[in-house]
């Protein structure tokens, strides 16, 4: 076993774990140019994904080299990036399309 | 890189050799199950009720039987029918058996209120029809073709992180040694390009496929936002997300390598063919119990079901089994756990990419190497079942 998270891209802000990472557990990483290390600071299971930075509220997720949502509370770097601190952008039928793509649920909408 | 297959006098490639009965409608259906039960090397299909639905749909399902019909795994077909002349236009026995006739296969059709004997006289008569013409084809052998004398169609499911990682991407390399081979093949599935339609427009033969396909993914998007619901509370699905996928766009983006880097020739409707051979999208639901049965329509002699399964925690059972009716299922996983756990499920195991390292071109050329042997006669493992799971046309209604 190499690298226990894959990053996948150099703009990327968020790894993919490939082993099931605990609290505490450092780990090195490397993409093209670019070589880093984040300190885990939630336990990471298979396939979830890692912030690799610190993502302010409202930042643009980066994987792939591309958004794949945006931060819906700031979150620190070595913490789980999942739905309980991402929105998807796309195909939101729960908010109004003046708001564009910056998911934010209606208040008086479904949760 | 060859294949063995049973060439067809339209010039296609076989890679199966099985008679097809095609049930006209729900009355025929108990016939054609009970012919098949009885007699080796046959396959049936019985569309959803076409009563009450407009001529786009019904068109549709005449496309599934006459593109099942034409699928080159396919040697003979019979058309189970009540009568030869009734019911819509475009679903009579006749107009398909013509349609599928231009391939120059044999097309029998068995009327239930032209034989004697009543149902039990037309299965009778039914099973004769059909063990004739599965010893009629028998006598066919397999020859040498091209590997790019294939169609593949191709889908991921159960998507996980390990998908976009190593699964995704050697489907994407065995796709683009089909198509450097002249071959052709699908993919599909509209709500999982959004939020990576941008890469794939780049990829679109020129400005009319590219308008064809950003349509496709509009329309899609806003049938979505239709809905009122947050998207992620329907794709992706409960499965994705307990595996680690956040967002549609994230799967999206993990989706498309599996479409490899060649040119899109064109979008194709369900269950459409395509008119040259390439690389085709097609404008389809996602689901293996549709996309499969559409693909099959479409001439695909194979297709590969890419799974990532990463919240299958036990040896589940297939999601699919052959669902392409005539054209098997190869199952492939990137993830190594899903590998281990599906061991008597999987046909091809891509995770060495992911635990060794291992270069994609390498595992990649593997593929592309059992590929052949399957498309040669070698089963899959869900191909050896005597089971086939429920079909759906893909219609749009509205029921009427």
């Amino acid at each position: 076993m190499g690298q226990r998270i894959v990053v996948l891209h150099e703009k990327d802000n968020v790894g993919t774990a490939v082993d099931d990472i605990d609290v505490a557990d450092i780990l090195d990483y490397g993409m093209g140019e670019r070589r880093g290390s984040v300190t885990a600071a939630d336990r990471i299971p298979f396939g979830f994904k890692i912030a690799l930075v610190d993502i302010a509220n409202g930042e643009d997720i980066v994987k792939y080299g591309e958004v794949i949502g945006s931060a819906s509370r700031s979150i620190r770097a070595g913490e789980l990036v999942h739905t309980q601190n991402v929105e998807g952008g796309r195909g939101r039928g729960d908010i109004p399309a003046s708001e564009g793509t910056r998911a934010r649920r209606r208040t008086s909408g479904k949760e | 890189m060859s294949i063995l297959g049973y060439t067809r006098s339209d010039g296609r490639v076989g890679i199966r050799n099985l008679v097809l009965i095609l049930a006209i409608a729900r009355g025929p259906h108990f016939v054609a199950a009970k012919i098949c039960e009885q007699v080796r090397g046959t396959t049936y299909f019985v569309a959803g009720d076409e009563d009450g639905r407009d001529s786009d749909d019904r068109l549709t399902i005449a496309r599934v039987h006459t593109g099942l019909g034409s699928n080159p795994n396919v040697g003979a077909v019979m058309i189970v029918c009540n009568s030869r002349t009734t019911g819509y236009p475009e679903l009579r026995a006749d107009v398909l058996a013509s349609e599928i006739r231009k391939t120059g296969k044999p097309v029998e059709i068995l009327d239930l209120e032209k034989c004697d004997g009543g149902l039990y006289g037309a299965l009778g008569q039914g099973v004769r029809v059909a063990r004739q013409l599965v010893v009629q084809i028998s006598r066919q052998r397999r020859t040498s073709s091209d590997f790019g004398a294939l169609t593949i169609g191709i889908k991921c499911g159960l998507s996980d992180a390990t998908s976009g990682l190593a699964g995704n991407p050697v489907v994407g390399y065995a796709v683009d040694r089909l198509l450097d081979s002249g071959g052709t093949a699908f993919f599909s599935e509209t709500t999982e390009v959004i939020g990576a339609e941008h890469i794939l427009a780049r990829r679109c033969h020129d400005d009319t496929v590219r308008r064809a396909f950003l349509d496709a993914v509009a329309k899609t998007e806003e049938a979505a936002k239709a809905t009122g619901e947050d998207i992620r509370t329907i794709n992706p699905i409960p499965a994705n997300i307990e595996a680690g996928i956040t967002t549609l766009e994230e799967k999206s983006l993990g989706a498309v390598a599996k479409s490899g880097h060649h040119t899109i020739q064109g979008v194709l409707r369900y269950a459409e063919r395509p008119a040259s051979t390439g690389l085709f999208f097609v404008d389809s639901w996602m689901s293996s119990s549709s996309l499969f049965l559409g693909y099959a329509a479409s001439g695909a002699q194979l297709i590969i079901f890419q799974l990532g399964g990463g919240a299958l925690h036990v040896d589940a059972a297939l999601p699919s089994t052959s669902t392409g009716l005539v054209a098997p299922i190869f199952y492939a996983t990137g993830n190594p756990r899903t590998s281990r756990n599906l061991k008597d499920e999987i046909d091809f195991d891509s995770s060495s990419i992911i635990e060794h390292g291992t270069l994609l071109a390498e595992v990649g050329e593997q593929l592309v190497g059992i590929l052949s042997n399957v498309a040669s006669g070698t089963f899959t493992k869900a191909e050896a079942l005597l089971y086939q799971d429920p079909v759906d046309v893909y219609l749009k209604g509205p029921q009427l």
